[in-house]
C-alpha cells in the first residue's frame, strides 16, 4: 500500500513536471552577425542577450513560462536579416524580435515587423534616421549619434573645458558624420574650430597633419577614427612631442588599440557608450555575473544584448500576453535600471535617460572620467 | 615658417621611405618587365613576418630583419621559377593576369594567417621626439632613413659594379644575346626576382617598426610604389630615389597647405603630368630598352 502511495507520488510528480516542462516557452527572435566582419560584436550582443534569458529563467521565466531564445545569423546584411526575421516569424512563432545591429540592416527589419504586428528593439543601430521613420513597432535601446554627440559636447566644453577644437577624422559616411554632430553640438555651446581634416583610410603618415595640428593652436583634438588609424595618430602624436587633449570616437579604449598605441594611449580620452569601469551597483554585479560566465569582461555590446531582453521581458511580464500589439503598449512605459543607467522611451521609440561615459585610458584600462546621460 | 620647415622635414622622410618601398619594384617592373601587382602583397608580409619573429619569436630586429631579407628572396625565387617563368615569354596581359591572382591570393592568405589586426614591428630605436631647430623627427626615422640610403647604395653597387650586376643587366637588355654569350639567364630571372621581393620584404619590416603591418594594406603601397617609379624611370634607383622625393614632399606641402584629404591624388596627378612631359620618367634613358 505505502510502496503503491510511492508510486503514485512518484508518478504524479513526474507528471506534473513533463506538464511543466512542455509549458509553451514563450520566444523571443534574435537577429545578429555572427559571421562576418562584425561577427565578434555580434556574439558579443548574443552573449550578453542569453546571459539575460539564464537570469530571468531561473527567477521563474516570465508569465510562468520558460523563455526561450530562437537566434538567426542576420550578417548586418539587410536581405539576409529580412529572410530571417521571416523565419523567426513565421517558423518559430516568436513574440518580439532584437536585432539587427547594422543600421542598415535594422531598417529592412522594421517594416517586417509592422507588417506582421511584432515589436522590434534593437540595442546596437546608432543611426539617428531610425526613429524617425514613424514606425511605431521599432523601439531604440542606446544612443544615437546626434545624442551622443549633444551630451560629450557638454563634458568637452563645461568639464574639459575646451574652447579652440580641432576635428580630424577618416573620409568616410561615419568620419564626416561624426564631425559634423560633434561640431555642431561643440559650436552651440560655445567652443571654436581651429581645424577640420579629413584622411584615407590605411593612412600611414600623420606628420602632415600633426604639423598643421600644431600650428592651428587648437586645445584639444576629436578624432573619429578605427583602431589602426588612429593608433598610428595617437603613436606619432607622442613622437611628435604634441601636448594635446585627444577625444575619440570609434574603436578606442579598446584592447588591440591599448596595445597597438602602446605607451602612447595613456591619458587619452575616448567617448563610448559603456565600459566595464562604470560604477554603478548594477554594473559591478553584471560584470561579475558575466566574467564568471563568459571569462571575459563585457563591451557594449554585451551590455546592449542584456538591456534589451530585459527591456522585452519586463514589458511582457507588465503586458500579462504574449501578444504583439499588448507588448508593444507595454515597451511605451518602460523604465528599466540597467548596468549603464535607466531606460524610458520617448515617443519616437528613442531610449532616454541612461549614461554614456567618457574614459580615459589609464595603465593601459579605460577609467571612467566622466559620464553624461542622453536626454530626450 | 616653421611649419614650412617642418612640412619639408617630413616631406624628405616620407620621400625617402616611399624610395625604399619601391625599390624592389623599380628590379621586377622596371628591369624585368614583370608589371608586379603583388608588390605591396609582398611588402605587407615582410613586415608581418618582421613583427612575428620581433613579437611572437622575440629575436632581435637586426636578426629578424636578416630572415625577412633572406626568407624573402628565396620565396620570390621560387614564385619566379614555379610561376613568373611559365608566362615569361606569352604576351604582357598573361604575366599582368598572373600578378593580379598572385597579389590576391597573397593579400587573402595573409588575412588568414594574421588575422585582420594592423601588427608593429619592434624596433630598437627609441620613438622620442628629437628637435632640429623647429623641427620635430625621431630617431626612429632617421635610423631608417639611413638604413634605406644605405641599401639604395648596395643595390647599385650590386648592379652597376658586379658581374653578377652585369649579367643582370646584359639579359634585361637582349636575352638572346646574353645566352649567346653564356649567361644562364633563367637564373639571372630568378635572382632578379628574389632580390626584389628580398627588397619588398625588407621596405616591410623596416617601416613596419614606424607604421603598422597589415594584411589589407598591400593595395596603396603598390599604387605609390607604381607612381615612384614611373616618375623616377623605370629600372632607375637615382629615379627611384628622386620619384620618392618628389612624391613626399610634394604630398607633404599639398596636405599642408591645401588639404590631407586629397593627398592621394597628388601622386596620380604627377604620373599624369610625367607622362604627358616626359614619358620615360626623369632618369630612363630611352635608347637603353629595346
Amino acid at each position: 500500500m505505502l510502496l503503491r502511495t510511492i508510486l503514485i507520488g512518484a508518478a504524479s510528480a513526474m507528471l506534473i513536471s513533463a506538464a511543466q516542462a512542455q509549458a509553451p516557452t514563450v520566444k523571443i527572435g534574435l537577429i545578429q552577425p555572427l559571421t562576418g566582419s562584425v561577427a565578434d560584436d555580434g556574439t558579443a550582443d548574443v552573449n550578453g542577450e542569453k546571459l539575460a534569458v539564464e537570469e530571468r529563467n531561473t527567477r521563474g521565466g516570465v508569465l510562468g513560462r520558460q523563455i526561450e531564445l530562437a537566434i538567426e545569423d542576420g550578417q548586418c546584411k539587410p536581405a539576409i536579416s529580412v529572410n530571417a526575421a521571416e523565419k523567426l516569424i513565421q517558423r518559430d512563432k516568436v513574440v518580439a524580435l532584437s536585432g539587427a545591429f547594422c543600421s542598415s540592416a535594422t531598417l529592412a527589419v522594421m517594416p517586417v515587423a509592422e507588417n506582421n504586428k511584432l515589436p522590434l528593439i534593437t540595442g546596437v543601430s546608432s543611426n539617428p534616421q531610425l526613429t524617425e521613420k514613424g514606425n511605431h513597432w521599432f523601439f531604440r535601446a542606446d544612443e544615437n549619434d546626434a545624442l551622443l554627440a549633444k551630451a560629450f559636447a557638454k563634458i568637452l566644453t563645461q568639464q574639459m573645458h575646451l574652447k579652440k577644437v580641432a576635428y580630424v577624422a577618416v573620409n568616410d559616411d561615419f568620419g564626416r558624420g561624426a564631425v559634423d554632430q560633434f561640431e555642431k553640438a561643440m559650436t552651440e555651446l560655445g567652443a571654436t574650430t581651429a581645424m577640420k581634416e579629413y584622411f584615407e583610410h590605411g593612412t600611414t603618415d600623420f606628420y602632415t597633419l600633426l604639423a598643421k595640428l600644431k600650428a592651428s593652436g587648437a586645445d584639444g583634438v576629436f578624432m573619429a577614427t578605427e583602431t589602426q588609424d588612429g593608433s598610428i595618430f595617437v603613436k606619432q602624436k607622442a613622437e611628435f612631442g604634441l601636448d594635446l587633449k585627444v577625444f575619440g570616437v570609434g574603436s578606442w579604449a579598446t584592447d588591440d588599440f591599448i596595445t597597438l598605441a602602446g605607451s602612447a594611449s595613456e591619458g587619452i580620452y575616448a567617448a563610448v557608450p559603456y565600459a566595464y569601469t562604470m560604477t554603478t551597483p548594477e554594473n559591478k554585479a553584471f560584470v561579475e555575473t558575466y566574467k564568471a560566465r563568459y571569462k571575459g569582461s563585457p563591451g557594449e555590446y554585451s551590455v546592449a544584448g542584456y538591456n534589451v531582453i530585459n527591456i522585452l521581458v519586463d514589458a511582457i511580464a507588465r503586458a500579462g500576453s504574449t501578444e504583439g500589439e499588448k507588448i508593444r503598449e507595454a515597451l511605451t512605459k518602460t523604465d528599466f535600471v540597467g548596468p549603464n543607467g535607466r531606460f524610458e522611451f520617448d515617443g519616437k521609440g528613442q531610449a532616454y535617460g541612461f549614461s554614456v561615459v567618457l574614459v580615459q585610458i589609464t595603465k593601459g584600462i579605460p577609467m571612467v572620467a566622466a559620464s553624461a546621460t542622453i536626454e530626450p | 615658417m616653421d611649419l614650412l620647415l617642418q612640412l619639408l622635414a617630413n616631406g624628405l622622410v616620407n620621400g625617402t621611405f616611399y624610395a625604399l618601398s619601391a625599390l624592389g619594384l623599380t628590379l621586377v617592373f622596371g628591369l624585368m618587365r614583370v608589371v608586379n601587382f603583388a608588390h605591396g602583397e609582398m611588402y605587407v608580409i615582410g613586415g608581418l613576418l618582421g613583427w612575428a619573429l620581433t613579437g611572437v619569436v622575440g629575436l632581435d630586429f637586426f636578426t629578424s630583419l636578416a630572415v625577412v631579407v633572406f626568407g624573402m628572396g628565396v620565396a620570390g625565387w621560387l614564385i619566379d621559377r614555379v610561376l613568373v617563368s611559365r608566362v615569361r615569354d606569352q604576351d604582357e596581359e598573361v604575366g599582368l593576369l598572373l600578378m593580379i591572382g598572385l597579389s590576391i591570393f597573397l593579400a587573402n592568405s595573409a588575412l588568414l594567417v594574421f588575422g585582420t589586426t594592423p601588427r608593429r614591428v619592434l624596433s630598437p630605436f627609441p620613438t622620442k621626439p628629437f628637435f632640429l631647430g623647429p623641427v620635430v623627427v625621431t630617431q626612429s626615422r632617421l635610423f631608417v632613413v639611413a638604413l634605406c640610403a644605405a641599401l639604395i647604395v648596395a643595390a647599385h653597387l650590386l648592379i652597376q659594379k658586379t658581374a653578377l650586376g652585369q649579367a643582370m643587366r646584359a639579359t634585361f637588355q637582349d636575352a638572346m644575346a646574353a645566352r649567346l654569350a653564356g649567361i644562364r639567364t633563367e637564373g639571372i630571372y630568378g635572382f632578379t626576382f628574389g632580390l626584389g621581393t628580398a627588397l619588398a620584404g625588407a621596405a616591410g619590416t623596416l617601416l613596419g617598426s614606424i607604421y603598422v603591418a597589415e594584411p589589407t594594406n598591400g593595395g596603396l603601397i603598390s599604387l605609390k610604389a607604381f607612381v615612384v617609379v614611373i616618375l623616377g624611370g623605370l629600372g632607375s634607383f637615382a629615379g627611384a630615389i628622386t620619384g620618392g622625393l618628389i612624391l613626399g614632399v610634394t604630398e607633404a606641402l599639398w596636405g599642408g597647405f591645401v588639404s590631407t584629404n586629397s593627398v592621394d591624388a597628388i601622386g596620380f596627378a604627377l604620373v599624369i603630368v610625367m607622362l604627358l612631359v616626359r614619358p620615360y620618367g626623369l632618369f630612363s634613358k630611352r635608347g637603353e630598352r629595346p
